[in-house]
């Protein structure tokens, strides 16, 4: 594969889906500083946080980066058939770690996330991709209400799900999944694309030592903030797993810039809604098993050095 | 003068739902909302609506489509069983079943533009405590609805729902009634909002106990002397075989009106009795028992629960229902254009 030339092509046009939380809010970092992105919107689900802080969250990001025009829409404060639960990694505000960040000015459009996806596909001519780092609330209300418009997603790029692996991490299910995983069903048996960026591959991207050393290379206000978030983000990953903060919805984003920075493979995939600790739990037909067709490309191996040179390099310039 | 928006799955007795309460002098139908449900795909259920409001001159009435699947839902085979459950009585009743719900053709009226989940959101939201919303199929819309706008639940006057079963066996399994089953995640989205809310479980309809309130022949010629307005011709042409059906694999007296009763519910309650206002839950992960109903009464050593604000029909004075329904469907010969 060579080397692309990312300022010779077209940005590609986005919708993001997001919970910010830490992670999220280094994907927004990234989706609005690259070049080979043209971030159309954001929408807000509940999930790391309660959904007023993680729309407030959203907002405050945007508008210290400079992404003030970026419209953004809030949308499901629950998910669709279940309690909230929330993600335990980003502290009570969602965003611990960087109290300075200012409130807002910026208001959220003046309709729902589901709608609002509705009316960016429509006004696109080609069909759109999608990136969703959080719980499905979103895009599974969406498939209800909206079965018209399917045909005008390209594809979704979701940070979500694992695949369990002995003595790597004793859990079957990732937080994403477990928040809302009804949503998860409907948008696996939606017929769009899928892209599954696991636990698997994004508990490879970890900030250690020598990530540090280079996030503190960047000498800016934005640099010093993103360090701030880390710093705050890997006490969960380091208490529990013994690892530095992994960088989950960071990775699902980049996979828009760069898709060489995984390898994948088709299955179909599947979600269990009902087991007593595996509600949550994704499934891979690897074997072909059911006779269904895939609707996932699963990744299954990651460069993480080279994901962490893009993040670096988006940071910086 | 009731304000309602009347969400079918246009199933048979969905059908007179839409007629009564397009006619009936009691309640302005604000708007028809369809769900994918008993009567099959979307499309399906939308169109019967349309035609059905046509035949009735009531063109005027709004009509927004919604959802085109439930939430979760269960097996293909399982959801399409209701679509199809007369093929099991074709030896019985031959080329007579083809009036069972058959493709609706193409309707003349359209439907508005604008989903049927933003058509109860926007009209209960515009008219705080003023709109009575009644459910006779699956409860997707109305989940959908709550999901989007958590401020809904306080705008609604109150809710009419059919669905669930307490003494009377299940129609769809043994424990579970059809349109709680077709969609169980939404039922319990929805018994969980607080809103004041009548739930019509099958016990005051599709119960031998119910019988005065179920559709037969003597009905039907009480309403051949009424007079020859299409939709009474309609109700003569297409019933017949709906009072057999039910008869013949129900073992009922006659049609069951379950939509009908669930209408007249929101003009007039007295025509149920009900429980005191309880929490009402929803068996979502049981196999065998999905989509039961769950009425929290009696004293119970273990907490739990939710809002108690639903009431659940246990008995109906059969004989005023179906007068109210004869009287009521034969306006439509007096308001004939």
């Amino acid at each position: 594969m060579t080397t692309t030339d990312l300022n010779s092509i077209r940005p590609t046009p986005i919708l993001l889906d997001c919970d910010p939380g830490h992670d999220d809010a280094i994907a927004l970092v990234m989706a609005h500083r690259s070049k080979a992105i043209d971030l159309l919107g954001v929408t807000v689900t509940c999930g790391n946080a309660e959904p007023e802080k993680t729309v407030s969250n959203t907002l405050r990001i945007l508008e210290f980066i400079g992404a003030e025009d970026v419209p953004v829409a809030a949308g499901c404060v629950r998910p669709l058939a279940r309690p909230l639960v929330l993600g335990t990694a980003d502290g009570p505000s969602g965003l611990e770690g960087s109290p300075y960040l200012p409130q807002a000015t910026k208001k959220v459009e003046p309709m729902h996330a589901v709608d609002f996806i509705a009316k960016t596909l429509r006004e696109q001519e080609e069909p759109l991709r999608i990136v969703a780092t959080g719980p499905l609330c979103n895009l599974g209300l969406f498939v209800l209400k909206y079965p018209e418009l399917l045909s005008k997603i390209k594809d979704i790029t979701w940070m979500g799900g694992v695949f369990w692996r002995k003595s790597e991490y004793i859990t079957p299910t990732e937080f994403n999944a477990f928040c809302d995983p009804e949503a998860l069903k409907i948008v696996l048996d939606s017929g769009v694309p899928i892209t599954m960026v696991g636990l698997d591959v994004t508990m490879k991207v970890l900030v250690e030592e020598a990530q540090y050393r280079e996030f503190e290379k960047i000498d800016t206000e934005l640099g010093r903030v993103v360090l701030d978030w880390l710093k705050f983000y890997e006490k969960l990953h380091r208490n529990s797993m013994g690892v530095g903060g992994a960088l989950h919805d960071p990775l699902a984003l980049a996979l828009i810039i760069d898709p060489t920075l995984v390898k994948t493979r088709p299955a179909h995939i599947g979600v269990d809604l009902t087991g007593t600790y595996t509600f949550g739990a994704t499934v891979a037909d690897y074997w072909n098993e059911r006779g269904l067709p895939p609707n996932a490309q699963v990744c299954e191996e990651v460069d993480s050095d080279r994901f962490f040179d893009l993040l670096y390099s988006l940071l910086r310039d | 003068m009731e304000r309602i928006i009347l969400d079918v799955d246009s199933a048979g007795d969905d059908i007179l739902a839409v007629l009564f309460a397009a006619i009936s002098p009691s309640m302005k139908l604000e708007g028809v909302t369809t769900c994918t449900g008993a009567a099959g795909p979307i499309d399906q259920v939308t169109n019967v609506v349309l035609n059905t409001l046509a035949l009735a001159g009531k063109g005027d009435v709004p009509v927004a489509k919604g959802a085109w699947r439930p939430i979760v839902g269960n097996s293909k085979e399982d959801m399409q069983a209701p679509v199809h459950f007369e093929k099991r009585l074709v030896a019985r009743f031959g080329d007579r079943l083809k009036k069972f719900n058959p493709p609706a053709p193409t309707p003349t009226l359209k439907v508005i533009d604008k989903h049927a989940v933003d058509f109860i959101i926007d009209t209960a939201l515009a008219n705080p405590g003023e709109i009575t919303l009644v459910v006779t199929g699956p409860m997707t819309n109305a989940a959908m609805a709550f999901l989007q706008e958590p401020a809904l639940a306080r705008a609604l006057k109150r809710m009419v729902l059919l669905g669930g079963n307490f003494i009377t066996p299940g129609n769809i399994t043994p424990l579970s009634e059809y349109n709680i089953w077709a969609d169980p995640e939404a039922a319990r989205v929805v018994l969980n909002q607080g809103v004041d809310t009548i739930l019509v479980p099958l016990d005051v309809c599709e119960d031998n106990r119910a019988a005065a309130s179920m559709l037969t022949r003597d009905d039907l010629a009480d309403l051949k002397d009424a007079g020859d307005h299409p939709v009474l011709q309609m109700i003569q042409d297409s019933f017949p075989i709906y009072i057999d059906i039910w008869r013949e694999f129900f073992d009922l007296v006659g049609f069951p009106m379950d939509d009908i009763i669930t209408v007249a519910l929101a003009f007039d309650p007295t025509l149920c009795t009900m429980t005191e206002p309880l929490f009402c839950d929803i068996v979502l992960d049981g196999r065998v028992a999905r989509g039961q109903t769950v009425a929290y009464r009696g004293r119970q050593l273990l907490p739990g629960g939710g809002p108690k604000t639903t009431r659940i029909c246990t008995d109906i004075d059969g004989r005023r229902f179906m007068k109210l329904f004869k009287e009521t469907i034969v306006r439509y010969q007096t308001a004939k254009a």
